[in-house]
């Protein structure tokens, strides 16, 4: 009677949470098919790289939403893509990717094209074809306008420096050009650099001349170094191009479409991005923390909802896969026969998947996941299918052996019991072994399940809008990284804390009361309710 | 008086160690048959391998004019005619004690969740525990349990009551209740294997008693015969220290 009115309060919550949270996260459901001849020019590009793309909250200037999610993309970058678009007679998508998600996005074909400020290099042209370039500049250094290298004019100045650049550019590996240079590891994006160097982590970055002339106009604490020997490069490598996928017919199209915009026009668009992208403002903490909460609470929201929904079920199905897995590995192996002989390769299969899921970090996996199932069976997963399809097999790995220690654990008697009155292994399992199992492993899958909602932190990888995704949106455009990862925090905590009350109060009421009262039940009686209800 | 289970040269090893040497036994209807001796003489093994909890090496166990040790023989269908009851209770945890009776008939016996009901309460009744089918295991003494566990082997119907050892884990208080429920059992003319250490119960309601040591039936007859005018050395010497 209460264990039934509890599972049906459980079922009917998570009826309400999967009703409730797609409302959040419209964008990632629509997704555009891998179609090249379909009227949609998909581009991929970070939005974290003013003034070539960034992230802006509107669509002022020009802004174009970015896909699965209520934000806009803008800078020179965007500015030629719409040009593109529109000489393709095409309709312009932006796809938010990391900078080293860019180009297996484009070889499995989730994006058309990369308009990212991206070097047409020879090691990248190994994998993807480049057009034309459309733009060309050179390098420099950002450094504090009140730090010991402002007033440096030349590389040899920078002995000494602490120096660092995006990871897998050529700006990171032009730093070695430098005599006597503290190389420091490479940063993934512009925004962790700008904040490294306001917080003294490092004493500049390399970067090209726009991104340094937006970088000192949003922010008058950094200086723009410009060499007069600077680094030596290849007009291949300060130039940028936009990279299609090899053999695509796009190739010559755009370069026809690139070669009908002047010098002039591209100069004039440069100047109008780095006017028009998002300033920075300087105001205490505190207010830093209320204001990015009222700006962006929509985002942190849509983000946690996209969190817990992945993380509830990825985990039940993980656990269900569990069960099953462990209830198989526990079957009795036959004397002899056909049967013995199938069953061990049934379970050498599944040792085989518990060892591969549970040895390899899941951020490996979603990257394998999603991209390999693109490239190789030329499947589009949508990503939030992706995203749970990934944690409810990483999850299930992991409860299998979970379910097998709980199996285990169960006294041998009720094994016995049930076989005495004639209960084969299925039987025995549903009707005595399984339900205590389940029981008993609450506190385990508790950690499973706050594991996963921490752990789907590593989707961003893969472009999935959960809270760390939307984190780092928020923080790429106000720069505030301490504070806007502070409110994450605050929100993982939450989930996580709420989380693990409810299963304690789950396991409080599968155990029911310690004392047998009497006095409660004056006649017992069989009642209705137990010849109706299954058995518990 | 038919022959309800014939054990002939039964043997069981667990590796090198052999436990049971050529056992050659049988249960009629209606009795009672109690197996008494020493710890490692075989007595639970002997029992186990009846209703094939363990596997024997060699020999037959004929029921109903079938040996079921036979490969194509139902062992599920087999057990349900042979009712246990563990030394150790082994109730189902997670069921409460009218559940623990029905879920052993609706499940493998199919029978309707009304007519278990019935059946349930009828032996929960005949051992005492009708006042109590809502209290989960871990809420009783093991007295209780031990009666809910005779009650649950009951509800199957079984043709014959297997006891290992029912009351060698309780304190003499509660074996007191036990013993009082079996000899009503017996009453009724209940077929009943029991193994077990109570002397007192054996000399009062076994039709015939069976004394095993080292693996091997030493001797056997009505309690008389076995407790008053022992005939063989081993028995002798067990009867002195017990």
């Amino acid at each position: 009677m209460k264990k039934q009115k509890i599972w049906s309060v459980l079922l009917l919550l998570m009826i309400a949470v999967m009703a409730v949270l797609p409302w959040g996260m419209t964008g990632n459901a629509a997704e555009v098919s891998a179609d090249s001849k379909s009227d949609v020019f998909r581009v991929g590009m970070e939005a974290g790289y003013a003034p070539f793309n960034w992230t802006q909250m509107d669509n002022s200037n020009g802004g174009v939403p970015i896909s699965g999610t209520n934000e806009y993309a803008g800078g020179y970058d965007v500015e030629v893509a719409k040009i593109i678009a529109t000489g393709l007679g095409k309709e312009l998508e932006i796809v938010k990717t990391e900078w080293d998600g860019l180009v297996p996005a484009l070889t499995s074909g989730k994006i058309d094209a990369i308009i990212a400020g991206m070097s047409p290099t020879e090691e990248r042209k190994e994998t993807i074809d480049f057009t034309d370039i459309y733009y060309t500049s050179q390098l420099v250094i950002v450094v504090n306008a009140d730090g010991p290298y402002a007033d440096a004019g030349c590389l040899a100045d920078f002995s000494g420096a602490q120096l660092t650049a995006q990871l897998n550019t050529f700006h990171y590996t032009v730093i070695d050009q430098i005599d006597g240079v503290v190389k420091e590891t490479a940063m993934d994006n512009f925004p962790a650099m700008r904040v490294a160097l306001e917080s003294g982590m490092i004493d500049g970055y390399v970067t090209e001349r726009p991104e340094a002339v937006s970088a000192v106009s949003a922010n008058s604490k950094y200086k723009m170094i410009e060499l007069s020997d600077g680094f030596v490069t290849n007009e291949e490598d300060t130039a940028i191009a936009v990279g299609v996928q090899k053999g695509s017919g796009l190739q010559e199209e755009i370069n026809t479409i690139l070669a009908g915009i002047s010098e002039d026009a591209r100069a004039k668009i440069m100047d109008e991005a780095i006017q028009n992208q998002p300033a920075e403002a300087e105001e205490g903490t505190a207010n830093w923390l209320v204001r990015i909460v009222t700006e962006n609470w929509p985002m942190f929201l849509s983000g946690a909802g996209a969190t817990l929904y992945i993380s509830i079920i990825g985990t039940l199905i993980g656990t269900v896969i569990g069960l099953l897995v462990g209830v198989i590995r526990t079957i009795p192996v036959p004397q002899r026969g056909a049967r013995r002989g199938l069953l061990k390769v049934i379970s050498g299969i599944l040792n085989v998947y518990i060892e591969v899921f549970r040895g390899t970090p899941m951020i490996v996996q979603a990257m394998v996941i999603y991209y390999g199932s693109a490239l190789a069976f030329n499947i589009n997963m949508n990503r939030i299918a992706a995203a749970i399809f990934i944690v409810s097999i990483n999850t299930g790995a992991y409860m299998s052996e979970i379910v097998r220690g709980g199996i285990v654990s169960i006294d041998k008697g009720q094994f016995e019991a049930a076989h005495a009155i004639g209960m084969d292994h299925i039987k025995t399992m549903r009707h005595v072994v399984l339900p205590q199992v389940i029981r008993n492993i609450l506190p385990a899958t508790g950690n499973e399940f706050v594991i996963n909602i921490k752990d789907t932190s590593v989707l961003n990888v893969i472009s999935v809008t959960e809270l760390y995704f939307q984190t780092k949106s928020i923080a790429g455009i106000n720069f505030h990284y301490f504070e806007s990862f502070f409110v994450a925090c605050v929100l993982y905590f939450v989930m996580t804390f709420t989380v693990t009350r409810i299963l304690r109060l789950l396991e409080r009421r599968l155990d029911g009361p310690d004392n047998y009262n009497m006095a409660g039940n004056q006649m017992q009686v069989v009642r209705p309710e137990d010849l109706q209800r299954s058995t518990n | 008086m038919e022959n309800v289970i014939e054990v002939q040269h039964l043997s069981k090893s667990f590796g090198t160690h052999e436990v049971l040497k050529d056992i050659d036994f049988t249960v009629r209807k209606g009795e009672v048959v109690c197996i008494i001796g020493s710890s490692g003489s075989g007595k639970s093994t002997l029992l186990r391998c009846i209703n094939l909890l363990e596997r024997p090496s060699g020999g037959q166990i004929i029921y109903h004019n079938e040996n079921i040790l036979d490969d194509k023989h139902d062992i599920n269908l087999y057990r349900t005619k042979l009712g246990m009851v563990f030394q150790q209770f082994n109730l189902f945890d997670n069921h409460d004690v009218l559940s623990n009776c029905m879920v052993g008939q609706v499940k493998v016996l199919k029978r309707s969740r009304e007519e278990a009901g019935k059946v349930a309460m009828n032996y929960l009744k005949v051992v005492g525990m009708d006042q109590f089918i809502h209290a989960k295991p871990r809420q009783l003494s093991g007295g209780q349990k031990q009666r809910v566990a005779i009650a649950r082997a009951l509800s199957m119907d079984p043709d014959v009551m297997l006891f290992d050892e029912p009351t060698s884990a309780l304190d003499p208080e509660m074996v007191g209740e036990v013993l009082a429920v079996m000899k009503q059992l017996a009453k009724t003319g209940l077929t009943m294997l029991v193994v077990t250490h109570e002397m007192g119960f054996a000399k009062e309601v076994a039709d015939r008693v069976v004394f095993m040591d080292k693996g091997i039936i030493e001797e056997e007859g009505t309690p008389t015969e076995i407790f008053d005018h022992p005939q063989k050395e081993r028995t002798k010497e067990f009867l002195k220290r017990v």
